[in-house]
């Protein structure tokens, strides 16, 4: 998969309304690989704190899902964190505000990290 | 040079009632094979695959409180038996107890989700229970192993997760906890604000993490054949339940 058609990826999670920041990232070191942000977000930031939120969410998925996460998501009062796993160690991650239509970002986001290679 | 045996083929000698007791079962010699097996369960106490045969046999018997009975101790030999959580299942599904049947094929299906013959009585007992709105909350005792109520440190305060044991739910609790704290520090600087539910999907199941109080946590598990809807809102519901549990302070 080319860079165009990875960050083509991006684009069509970012176009959903409330769509904040979509970006793709390497779990293991917490760095950005693509990113697509709108507003004041900083992709950096992202990548590394929502890595460090996947490797924890690893222990626990081991223990009660029989195996690793493929994806986790994180509410909060002032936004939502979607993120699903590609090839290893890439994770597509989403940050949304609370209203944006939460079924279809899960959909599309888990549907474009199984195409991440 | 002496010569050294073979290994031993099979169970060992004292344990061949099992052997025989199954054997009789197919045959359907079911009063000689209960005869052999309540025997052997009066040697071996807490052996759970004898617990088991001898539900089997009670199951054929048409003895279904025996069966439940036999199968609940295997669960307390073993707790996280599929055998006997598919045998309960089956009695319940029996007396017309839909929901129950259905509850404990989930959790068989949390513990063998490759095991086709679970996912299809799973199929047929969601055929046939009614629609309903409001799945019955599983309780936060003992005998239901998808909910662990925990502290913010990581402790349990009661339930259970994945096979039964308790170092299984302990550890889940501490990993619990451990995500709260890297959730309230990514949404903290994330300006997110306060965190209000963490989902972890794995190849098997789903976790869901939802706050009880500033100082709890609730941690529930269903197989990935729940939808992720009814599990949030399966767990709302157990946050309630756990905050009158705390409440009257039970344990």
């Amino acid at each position: 998969m080319t860079d165009r058609d990875l960050v083509a990826r991006l684009e069509l999670v970012v176009a959903i309304p409330g769509v904040r920041a979509a970006l793709i990232a390497a779990v293991d070191d917490g760095l950005v690989v693509h990113e697509a942000v709108m507003g004041d977000l900083a992709a950096e930031d992202v990548a590394a704190l929502v890595a460090a939120f996947i490797r924890r969410g690893t222990e626990l998925a081991i223990g009660v899902t029989s195996g690793p996460p493929n994806l986790v998501q994180l509410m909060a009062t002032n936004g939502i964190v979607v993120a699903a796993a590609g090839s290893e160690p890439l994770w597509l991650i989403a940050v949304a505000s609370p209203d944006t239509e939460l079924g279809r970002l899960r959909l599309l986001v888990g549907d474009l990290a199984g195409q991440l290679k | 040079m002496t010569e050294i045996p073979p290994p031993l083929t099979g169970p060992a000698p004292q344990l061949a009632f099992l052997d025989l007791g199954e054997r009789l079962r197919r045959r359907g010699q079911l009063d000689a094979a209960l005869s052999v097996v309540q025997a052997g369960v009066a040697h071996y106490p807490t052996l759970p695959e004898a617990h088991d045969l001898l539900a089997r046999i009670a199951a054929d018997l048409g003895d279904h409180s025996g069966a439940i009975a036999a199968w609940q101790a295997t669960l307390e030999c073993s707790p996280g038996h599929v055998g006997a959580l598919k045998g309960l299942a089956y009695v319940a599904f029996r007396q017309g107890d839909i929901a129950t049947a259905q509850d404990r094929l989930e959790a068989a299906a949390a513990l063998a989700p490759h095991d086709a013959a679970i996912l299809g009585a799973l199929d047929r007992v969601r055929v046939a229970r009614p629609a309903t709105l409001v799945e019955p909350l599983p309780t936060l005792g003992a005998n239901d192993a998808r909910m662990v109520l925990a502290d913010t440190q990581g402790m349990r305060i009661v339930g259970r997760i994945g096979d039964g044991q308790d170092a299984t739910a302990d550890r889940a609790a501490a990993e619990a906890s451990g995500l709260v704290r890297e959730a309230t520090r990514t949404t903290r600087l994330l300006g997110l604000g306060d965190w209000q539910e963490i989902i972890v999907e794995g190849p098997a199941a789903r976790a869901i993490i939802l706050p009880v109080e500033e100082t709890a946590l609730l941690l529930v598990q269903r197989p990935l054949t729940t939808p992720v809807g009814r599990l949030r809102s399966l767990a709302s519901r157990g946050v309630a339940a756990a905050r009158t549990w705390l409440a009257r302070g039970e344990g």
